[in-house]
């Protein structure tokens, strides 16, 4: 576990995330690009058969990890994966991830929306059908990290977002009642996922102030955010919050959430690192079309010193990307993201 | 004549062979006896263990008494299955692993008044007669053992253990002279586990390409790092216990120095350590070994068998071969 | 309902996922009142089996668990040590390793305010938790055999420094014990740490001559000369030095007040086995039972903690011995266990074949038997360390079991061995002839994820043997 780097690793990734999470500094601070969807394509595996097949998914994600030795796997395909199994239809595209066609609540009553079983409904199955088979074959040497949509997401992926929306501010009621059930299912799903070998992070994008305003985040997403969280730490986890888009706006209630760490997509680090990071471990935040779009060489030049600010956190820094990695992101940009951390990350 | 069997080479023979019997250090290595020794003790125990339980147990009428030490857990523990199985007298002396030499002589004096009783024989009064009878018989391995590491080498270390095997058996009457044979090839240093009795072979294998001009091997010159200049029982205790210090000693330091110092001295271009099968205390510093040498190194591992002779040949000879490049 | 405001269900062995299911019923008051340090932020220590499962004890899933409040709080705990160790060094304790000597040094330790004494050997069933060759492979490449004692994860772990943190201080115990871990100790050493080395002394029974006012004869009729317990009480006082100096306190009645704790652990723990092993069903699973006898070493590093946590469990044994209920069935075939073993799944298997666990010997009888506390502590500490199992010969050792078996209460013992183990190479025969009254099956345990259907097989014939003996 060596490429690209000239000091020998010791630790393995889950070791090295073990020590993160209980405040001690490791040989180097974690590395966990939002490697997703992108990798079905370092798999050279057609998409539909990543996010429809769980054992598919988990062996992609291994290969992925193979190929760019960076510190976790990550299950996630997109974030209606909850809506879905509570009725929200989606179309399947050869080519693409998961869109959503019929919101559940543009047909149906709240009161008659499917509670999913996860063992069962829909793709929740998958997911954690994915992280038992990851779990076993490599869950002693990296840690399986799982994205969950939080409440807030999932609420807009049941409704119009339009009318979502709206109903924030004409129909306060209404919202609560739809978060209060995405949470209850959310809860659910969790549980599973914890006794399948993974730890949940919870993400958060249409939260994000690209999509609401600031107000509308401290009512309805922050307090379900922070029920989610408090469930979570019953288990004693240490929760990683990821609200990918704007965020600078909110910086200061993200602490309110509870979640040990914050990854953060679009926001000045060094403001970030002042603002949070004797209250939360930060995570992030190389920008997803500079990873995408930009040379190796450029990625090398602008990781380096996103890296060497990170690791000023006092209480922590996982060196991640913004947001997932695109999917079709050259191998080699990755690969220039990761071996450049691994040149500058070490404590 | 009676014997005295015993194992390690912190156990003065001196003290032994004044009880009238003769010391005889368990050293076999005999296939047959590991394999008899399997009934006592399971496959991985330590190969010299087994054959010597077997070897005790075949002619437990010829010992009078046995003395072992805890330098060796494996060793010690091979007295309770002896004292299960035989009838002979077993004393079994405390070794510190630490360097704390009050231990080792209490235990002395527990030894000396166990086989006192034993014998029935007063032994310090014997003592000074045994120190001068044994230095002599070291003195002359000493010469041996100068010739072994001269420049050029004209003892072969094969032919000195088997001259050697006199001592351990006691046999101080007829210790062989051992014949001059000149060998300029590659010099070797010899560490690790005991060799037997029946590991002659295996030297003279080692010998084909290489010359060992010195070692730290029980049972071939590490007796003659005795060296009692008071011919007392407080002589005999300072020699034996400042003796260069068992590998199992705690901490190890100064055995490394030991063997460093020795490499040097001797011109040693090359080690060859040698492990019996589950000898933990070699086992685990192979590593160390190698960093610390500063010398190309052959790890050998055996269980004194025949096995795999060819395959040793040939990793010898390649061994020779870089040495000599 | 009790004082823990929870009620137990009906005792049995739960997989992981029942106790998920059931840790739902645990509200976050009873969580959050069970503390380590003292410290509200981060020393909560009970969860369920899955969260430790999550960070890598993977054999949890296989495993089953009491369904206790008092098992999950002491699994809670237990797993939570490496932790507890990382914390300890950041609210500035000083984090002492006490190496093989098994319970004796760590109450010498734990005199001192803010230390907190550790047994790296412990590691020992991390491969096996979290079903995984990390460690042993580490161990391998930093030059530990492949046939040695478990234990060698330890030299992976000083390696690493990703179990515990650094050390302040090591004290390493070596002489008339395990070979295996002596070179352990000092392969760690040529890592570069800071060691003081101390002697373990032979127990030597008299010779005929010996006149008996020269030995000291311990409660369970061995015998070893006074002048060990010298050397021992030597090697006690440098430690006390060294304490002193890495701590600047130096005061006697500490020691004795840290010896009164000990005790206070040790008879909880001998009350506890009484009452499961003279119980008609059995309360408590083996597993657990295990695992609170190793706890009597250093109370898994915090013992005032680890005192609360017995007092429970023994709270919670007593009421199902009085109830009569238990893990397993009235007909369950009580055996003894020689040896620990480093895979915890076989405690489970040998259980659901119908076999009892009534009777240990888990290499730790020094950390089993009472503390003097009428003597002066030094000579009290060498006199309980003196009847260490592995210092004698091995007549001595199985005596206990020797005895259960003349009395009836064993009907077969199980050896768990490791291919290489220095003391099981040469033990296990000469046991297996000693106890030749009853059925013996010696075993090796294989590394992680080796248990084959060879060993299930042997076991399920042992088991066999034992219910045909009873016809």
């Amino acid at each position: 576990m060596n490429k690209g780097n000239s000091k020998r690793e010791i630790l393995t990734p889950r070791e090295r995330f073990g020590l993160l999470v209980i405040d001690e500094k490791p040989d180097r601070c974690n590395i966990i690009p939002l490697v997703t969807s992108h990798a079905a394509y370092v798999a050279k595996m057609p998409l539909k058969r990543y996010y429809t097949h769980g054992k598919s998914m988990a062996q992609a994600q291994i290969a992925a990890l193979e190929e760019y030795q960076y510190d976790a796997l990550g299950f996630f395909s997109e974030v209606g994966i909850i809506a879905e199994a509570m009725g929200s239809e989606f179309e399947y595209p050869d080519d693409d991830l998961p869109v959503i066609k019929t919101p559940v609540l543009t047909k149906q009553r709240l009161a008659n929306i499917n509670i999913p079983d996860p063992r069962h409904d829909k793709r929740l199955p998958i997911y954690l059908e994915a992280i038992e088979y990851a779990y076993a074959t490599i869950g002693d040497k990296v840690p399986i990290l799982a994205y969950v949509p939080a409440p807030f997401t999932t609420g807009m992926m049941l409704s119009d977002p339009n009318k979502f929306l709206i109903q924030t501010i004409k129909q306060p009621g209404t919202i609560f009642e739809i978060l209060e059930i995405s949470l209850k299912v959310t809860i659910e799903f969790c549980y599973h996922i914890i006794n399948a070998g993974g730890l949940p992070i919870i993400v958060d994008p249409l939260a994000s102030s690209s999509v609401i305003s600031p107000r509308a985040y401290k009512t309805f997403a922050l307090p379900y955010e922070q029920k989610l969280i408090d469930f979570l730490h019953r288990y004693d986890l240490d929760i990683i919050l990821h609200i990918c888009g704007e965020t600078e706006p909110i910086l200061d209630l993200l602490p309110d959430t509870g979640a040990d760490l914050i990854s953060l997509d679009k926001v000045d680090i060094s403001l970030a690192l002042d603002r949070l990071s004797n209250k939360m471990r930060i995570v992030g935040n190389f920008s997803t079309s500079a990873i995408a779009f930009s040379s190796p060489n450029e990625i090398r030049k602008k990781v380096r010193e996103m890296v060497k600010k990170g690791m000023l956190s006092s209480k922590g820094y996982i060196a991640s990307t913004g947001c997932e990695v695109p999917i079709r992101t050259p191998i080699e940009n990755v690969k220039a993201f990761i071996n450049a951390t691994k040149e500058v990350a070490w404590y | 004549m009676e014997l005295i069997g015993y194992t390690c080479p912190y156990i003065p023979v001196e003290i032994l062979s004044a009880t009238g019997f003769r010391p005889y250090c368990l050293l076999h290595g005999d296939y047959d006896l590991m394999q008899h020794g399997t009934q006592y003790a399971r496959i991985d125990a330590c190969p010299l263990v087994r054959a010597n339980i077997a070897y005790v147990i075949e002619n437990k009428s010829n010992f009078a008494a046995l003395v072992g030490t805890t330098g060796c857990d494996m060793s010690r523990r091979m007295f309770d299955i002896l004292g299960e199985h035989t009838r002979i007298p077993c004393y079994l002396m405390h070794q510190p692993r630490t360097y704390n030499q009050k231990i080792h002589d209490d235990e002395i004096d527990y030894l000396i008044d166990s086989l006192s009783h034993l014998s029935k024989r007063n032994i310090m009064d014997a003592l000074t007669h045994e120190i001068d009878k044994w230095e002599a018989t070291r003195n002359v391995f000493r010469k041996y053992d100068r010739a072994r590491h001269g420049e050029p080498s004209t003892v072969s270390s094969s032919d000195f253990q088997k001259a050697a095997t006199h001592y351990y058996k006691g046999e101080l009457d007829t210790i062989p002279d051992i014949a001059k044979k000149l060998s300029n090839k590659p010099r070797v240093y010899l560490v690790g586990s005991e060799v037997s009795y029946e590991s002659r072979e295996f030297l003279e294998l080692l010998e084909v390409d290489l010359r060992i001009v010195g070692d730290f091997v029980c049972g071939i010159s590490t007796f003659l790092n005795i060296s009692i200049a008071e011919r007392t029982l407080s002589g005999i205790k300072n020699a034996y216990h400042n003796q260069p210090p068992c590998i199992y000693r705690r901490p190890n330091k100064a055995f490394y120095e030991h063997i460093v110092k020795q490499i040097a001295e001797r011109k040693c271009i090359g080690v060859i350590a040698f492990t019996l099968d589950y000898c933990d205390a070699y086992e685990f510093e192979l590593k160390k070994m190698e960093n610390t040498f500063g010398l190309p190194l052959l790890r050998i591992r055996n269980d004194y068998s025949s096995q795999k002779t060819s395959q040793l040949k040939t990793r010898i000879a390649a061994f020779g071969e870089m040495l000599c490049s | 309902m009790g004082k823990y405001m929870y009620r137990d269900p009906e005792p049995k062995k739960i997989t992981l996922d029942e106790w998920s299911m059931q840790f739902r019923n645990i509200d976050n008051k009873t969580i959050k009142k069970f503390i380590y340090y003292n410290n509200h932020d981060w020393g909560i220590y009970l969860q369920p089996p899955a969260t430790f499962m999550l960070y890598g004890a993977r054999e949890l899933k296989r495993l089953r668990l009491d369904n206790s409040l008092a098992a999950l709080r002491m699994w809670g705990f237990v797993f939570n040590e490496s932790e507890r160790l990382f914390r300890a060094r950041q609210s500035c304790k000083k984090v002492i390793a006490t190496m093989g000597d098994l319970g004796t040094i760590s109450i010498i330790v734990m005199a001192f305010p803010n230390c907190v004494p550790f047994y790296p050997e412990c590691i020992w069933w991390t491969p096996f938790f979290n079903e995984s060759t990390v460690l042993l492979d580490m161990a391998s490449e930093l030059g530990a055999p492949e046939a040695a004692c478990f234990s060698r994860a330890a030299l992976a772990a000083f390696f690493k420094k990703a179990y515990f943190p650094k050390a302040d201080y090591i004290f390493a115990s070596t002489g008339a014990t395990c070979d295996d871990y002596s070179c352990i100790m000092q392969s760690i050493e040529h890592l570069g740490y800071d060691f003081m080395w101390l002697e373990v002394p032979l127990r030597r029974s008299p010779a005929r001559h010996d006149t008996m006012n020269s030995y000291v004869t311990t409660k369970n009729g061995s015998r070893y000369p006074r002048r060990f317990e010298e050397y021992l009480i030597h090697d006690y006082i440098r430690v006390w030095e060294k304490m002193v100096e890495l701590t600047g306190i130096d005061d006697m009645d500490l020691l004795t007040a840290s010896i009164t704790k000990a005790n206070r652990v040790r008879n909880l723990v001998e009350k506890i086995k009484r009452a499961t092993n003279q119980a008609t069903i059995a309360p408590f699973p083996a597993l657990e039972l295990m695992t609170i006898e190793f706890g009597n070493l250093y109370g898994y590093a915090d013992m005032d903690e680890w005192i609360r946590i017995l007092e429970m469990i023994h709270d919670t044994i007593e009421s199902r011995v009085q109830e009569k209920k238990g893990v397993m069935t009235e007909d369950a075939i009580p055996i003894a266990w020689v040896n620990p073993t480093a895979d915890p799944y076989l405690l489970n298997y040998v259980e659901d074949l119908g076999l009892r666990v009534v009777e240990t010997e888990y290499v730790i009888n020094q950390a089993i038997v009472g503390i003097d506390e009428q003597m002066e502590p030094f000579r009290a500490l060498a006199q309980s360390f003196m009847q260490a199992s592995l210092i004698g010969s091995t007549a001595q050792r199985i005596s206990s079991i020797n005895k259960a078996m003349r009395k009836g209460r064993i009907e077969g013992i199980l050896i768990t061995n490791m291919l290489g183990g220095s003391h099981c190479a040469m033990e296990t025969k000469l046991m297996e002839r000693l106890l030749k009254d009853k059925p013996v099956l010696a075993i090796d345990v294989p590394a992680p994820f080796g248990i084959t259907e060879q060993i299930k097989t042997r076991l399920q014939a042992f088991a066999e043997v034992l219910h045909e003996q009873r016809k």
